[in-house]
């Protein structure tokens, strides 16, 4: 199987002397193809800066990181742009849609970017729209569907250049608990039929028990791994709430 | 804290926002004060020949500038309130009276007022010394300035701008009672709804538009037609402009969609869509910025065109250096000795011209006087070979041949429409005490030789002809002198003009010169005046505008940056939906201008050759405003680009 994700000894430090913030410490993270990881903690534990470091938004103070066997620190900003654009899918949990183009519009758009002919575009749009149900809304603009249909909208978006990996920060944080679990089953079919590899970050214990593994961080660094394995998610989802109790995370987070 | 002082903060706070609307008075107020100093300055008076002249058209530009200034600071006081809805609703919702917001925003407004207008002022006076230095420079005048302060020109401005302050005041303080709460905050919500439009109205503005483009090319010879055509014409431009911007460009953006492969590709697909929407939230501000650019083009052009053209149009107008209709030797004795004496103009031509006065049927022709029956107008008759004597003093080519009954036209001025065609084989006839003789037209000449009178019906008959006809009427003598620098015979003009009789129909080139100058002067000044004012307000709206735009679509493009469109890629789409934004009013404006200008010349209000002059004031134009563009392009993308 091969490795998508390959982070060592990641270390992040905010601020100059006298006044510094370790963020991340001595983050060790590997992502195999096909998995759906997910990572937790409690807020300013460090997650964000993770994810946004493993999205090449941001750079770490010191570590590496190789996405689809390619170092991503060595890369300057147009070949950065390039990446993002062709390896990674985003889920963000405000959605990040673009109000002044249509849902179609929006879908394609990593696409359109990469420059791809039309009629190939036209094909992967619609073979899209059918797994995340927004058919319907094609020619729609974003501020006439609603928050769900909106981040359906979004992992459209994410997953239509086939990208290595899907990053999705708090996928479900912006949405009512039936657009979430709709969502959840989305991302976990997609995981499971077309091996799509996603790392998710959320605080929210349910949304973590779709995934096959999950990681706990706590004050920047790793703290322990829950692996799903045979169990139920039900009982997936209660493992993860005692470990978020022992880390200290608010539990009034919890749906 | 008293709200007196609640409101100081407020400005001292958010130094930022009200920059913007704080710059445009201050720049509103320089202008008008500039302007009006000029008006009331003793140096340009003092200069002029025709003050009267001046007066009169000083007060005309004034009040178009106080019009255009009310426009503008109505215009950026709505732009900066609509900024602020949401904090006055914060204010509201945090309890605070309606009265009371009121009468802060009120006090607030007052504030930036006064300041502003005493910065404007003191600024103005330095600037108003600047130009009254130019104004003096284009019309050849060595006076010395000194530097004062008009106490006329101040009050003038405090006036007009106190009433403008109090105005907007009072819009602000209405502000809070005008609008719901909930209306407040979702005023940044506003025009975010796909923009459509109507095919009915894309096809009425195509069809406003080339309607009152045709009306140019109509006749337009009576007062009638004239009036009623350009209303017709400047209805049309304008609401034709609003609807092209309103239906017609959206349209065609959206129907630039349909061509998939193209939409499709690259940042083509963000920037079509990010246009539809900008033009929709600035239909008004294109259409203002067209309509501006096409009133400072045409004005600068006429302006400059007057400026270019005025020693032509003295060499038309009076064609020798000095002319004037004999009255006996004594005084022609006089004029000859004034002239010989003036050593720094010798003296190069001298001719007689013999010219019979009568009247005559010129009904068969195209051009007839006005206020004269056709049947019966009034013509003056020059022999040919006078007429290639006088030619020939004035180096000009050619040499008529005319025999028997055979005459030419001299061309009337204010009349380049018409050509040989229009005279050829046509005859008219030359009413004499004894016979109604009838000659037949064979050429059309296009240099007068005699000075320009009204009316302005003038023919070349052979010599025969002349002489038959001068044995009955008996011709005057017309006097006139080729001198050389004719442009500086300012003292012996005066000597003449001194000694001339009513009915001796004096005329010196110098004189007819200096006039056209001044008044040349004078038009391309307070055009070019104004030109400037409507630049500098076309720039300002455009790129404050766009500034605002460029915060808005921030999020945007911090959007597209992470789903991986890198920062070069950002920087040429910003650069293309601003070019366009730039470039489709300046097309607009120009279209338009091209338009008035050929309607300003088919009401002879400017004449001659203008191809130089319009090129050379639509190419500066187009380059300043070009700035303007590669000034925002830049600020924008560092807006969206930052980070």
């Amino acid at each position: 199987m091969r490795t998508v994700v390959e982070a060592k000894q990641l270390r992040k430090i905010y601020g100059s002397k006298g006044n510094v913030f370790t963020a991340l410490d001595e983050i060790d993270l590997t992502v195999q193809e096909g998995e759906f990881v997910g990572i937790m903690g409690p807020s300013g534990s460090g997650k964000s800066t993770l994810l946004n470091m493993l999205a090449t938004i941001d750079q770490p103070t010191s570590g590496d990181i190789v996405i689809d066997g390619t170092s991503v620190l060595k890369m300057n900003e147009e070949q950065l742009s390039v990446f993002r654009r062709s390896k990674l899918g985003f889920i963000f949990q405000d959605f990040n849609l673009l109000d002044t183009l249509t849902v179609k519009e929006n879908i394609l758009l990593p696409l359109a970017l990469a420059g791809m002919k039309v009629s190939e575009l036209e094909r992967r749009v619609d073979e899209i729209v059918d797994k995340f149900g927004i058919r319907p809304l094609l020619n729609k603009y974003p501020y006439h569907i609603s928050g769900g249909q909106k981040q359906r909208t979004a992992a459209s978006r994410a997953i239509v250049s086939r990208p290595s990996l899907i990053l999705a920060d708090e996928p479900t944080g912006s949405l009512d608990s039936k657009s979430a679990t709709d969502l959840l089953e989305s991302l976990k079919d997609l995981n499971e039929q077309d091996q799509t590899t996603i790392l998710m970050v959320t605080h929210d214990a349910f949304a973590a028990s779709y995934c096959k593994r999950v990681l706990f961080i706590k004050d920047g660094r790793m703290f322990t791994e829950l692996v799903k394995g045979n169990t139920s998610r039900k009982d997936f989802f209660n493992k993860a709430l005692d470990v978020l109790s022992v880390l200290g995370g608010s539990v009034s987070d919890v749906i | 804290m008293t709200l007196f002082s609640l409101a100081k903060k407020n400005v001292k706070g958010n130094v930022k926002s009200y920059l913007i609307y704080f710059i445009s008075m201050i720049f509103s107020v320089v202008i008008y004060y500039t302007f009006v100093s000029l008006q009331y300055s003793t140096e340009i008076q003092e200069s002029m020949q025709l003050s009267q002249a001046m007066s009169s058209v000083f007060t005309g530009g004034s009040i178009v500038l106080v019009l255009f200034v009310a426009v503008f600071i109505w215009y950026s006081n709505s732009f900066f309130t609509k900024k602020r809805k949401k904090e006055v609703g914060l204010y509201s919702l945090l309890g605070l009276r309606k009265k009371t917001i009121g009468r802060m925003l009120f006090y607030e407004n007052l504030i930036m007022g006064t300041v502003g207008l005493a910065a404007g002022v003191a600024l103005g006076t330095l600037l108003s010394k600047l130009f009254t230095m130019i104004f003096l420079k284009l019309l050849d005048s060595a006076v010395d300035i000194s530097f004062s302060v008009s106490v006329e020109a101040i009050l003038n401005t405090i006036l007009v701008f106190a009433v403008l302050i109090l105005f907007t005041s009072v819009q602000a303080y209405r502000l809070i009672y005008r609008f719901k709460l909930i209306e407040l905050f979702q005023a940044e919500k506003e025009g975010e709804q796909a923009p459509k439009a109507s095919f009915a109205a894309a096809v009425i503005a195509v069809i406003l538009l080339a309607g009152s483009y045709w009306l140019v090319f109509q006749p337009m010879t009576t007062n009638e037609q004239m009036g009623r055509n350009i209303l017709l014409f400047t209805g049309g431009m304008i609401i034709g402009t609003y609807m092209l911007f309103r239906s017609a460009i959206v349209r065609l953006l959206s129907a630039s969609k349909a061509n998939k492969s193209r939409y499709y590709r690259g940042m083509n697909v963000i920037a079509t869509s990010q246009l539809l929407f900008r033009i929709k939230g600035n239909t008004r501000t294109l259409t203002m910025i067209s309509l501006l650019s096409a009133v400072t083009l045409s004005s600068i052009s006429v302006g400059y065109s007057m400026y270019y053209s005025n020693g032509n149009n003295a060499d038309e107008s009076a064609p020798f250096s000095y002319s004037y209709i004999s009255q006996g030797e004594a005084l022609d004795q006089q004029v000859q000795g004034i002239l010989e004496n003036d050593t720094e103009h010798p003296i190069t031509a001298h001719l007689d011209i013999p010219v019979i006065m009568l009247k005559g049927d010129i009904s068969a022709l195209e051009y007839v006087p006005s206020g004269f029956p056709a049947h019966e107008s009034p013509l003056k008759l020059i022999s040919a070979n006078a007429y290639n004597q006088a030619s020939k003093a004035l180096n000009r080519e050619g040499n008529l041949q005319l025999s028997g009954n055979e005459a030419a036209a001299i061309l009337p001025r204010f009349t380049s429409d018409l050509s040989l065609s229009d005279y050829e084989g046509r005859s008219i006839s030359l009413q004499t005490p004894r016979e109604n003789r009838k000659v037949s037209l064979v050429n059309l000449l296009e240099g007068r030789v005699l000075r320009w009178s009204y009316p302005d019906v003038a023919f070349v008959v052979s010599d025969t002809a002349f002489n038959d006809l001068a044995a009955q009427i008996p011709p005057v003598i017309y006097k006139v002198y080729k001198v050389e620098n004719q442009q500086t015979t300012k003292s012996a003009s005066d000597q003449l003009a001194n000694l001339a009789a009513e009915d001796m129909q004096m005329s010196s080139y110098y004189t007819v010169y200096r006039e056209g100058l001044e008044n040349a002067g004078l038009n391309i000044f307070i055009l070019g005046f104004l030109g400037l004012v409507f630049l500098a307000a076309t720039g300002s709206i455009i790129y404050f505008k766009q500034l605002t735009e460029a915060h808005a679509d921030k999020g945007r493009y911090d959007i597209l940056r992470k789903i991986g469109v890198s920062r070069k890629e950002i920087r040429a789409s910003v650069a293309k939906q601003t070019f366009f934004v730039f470039v489709l009013p300046l097309a607009v404006g120009i279209m338009h201008s091209t338009m008035i200008l050929k309607a300003l010349s088919a009401i002879n209000l400017i004449v001659g050759s203008l191809a130089v002059p319009i090129i050379s004031s639509m190419a500066a134009y187009i380059v300043i405003y070009l700035g303007y563009y590669v000034l925002c392009a830049n600020s924008f993308n560092r807006i969206v680009n930052n980070k």
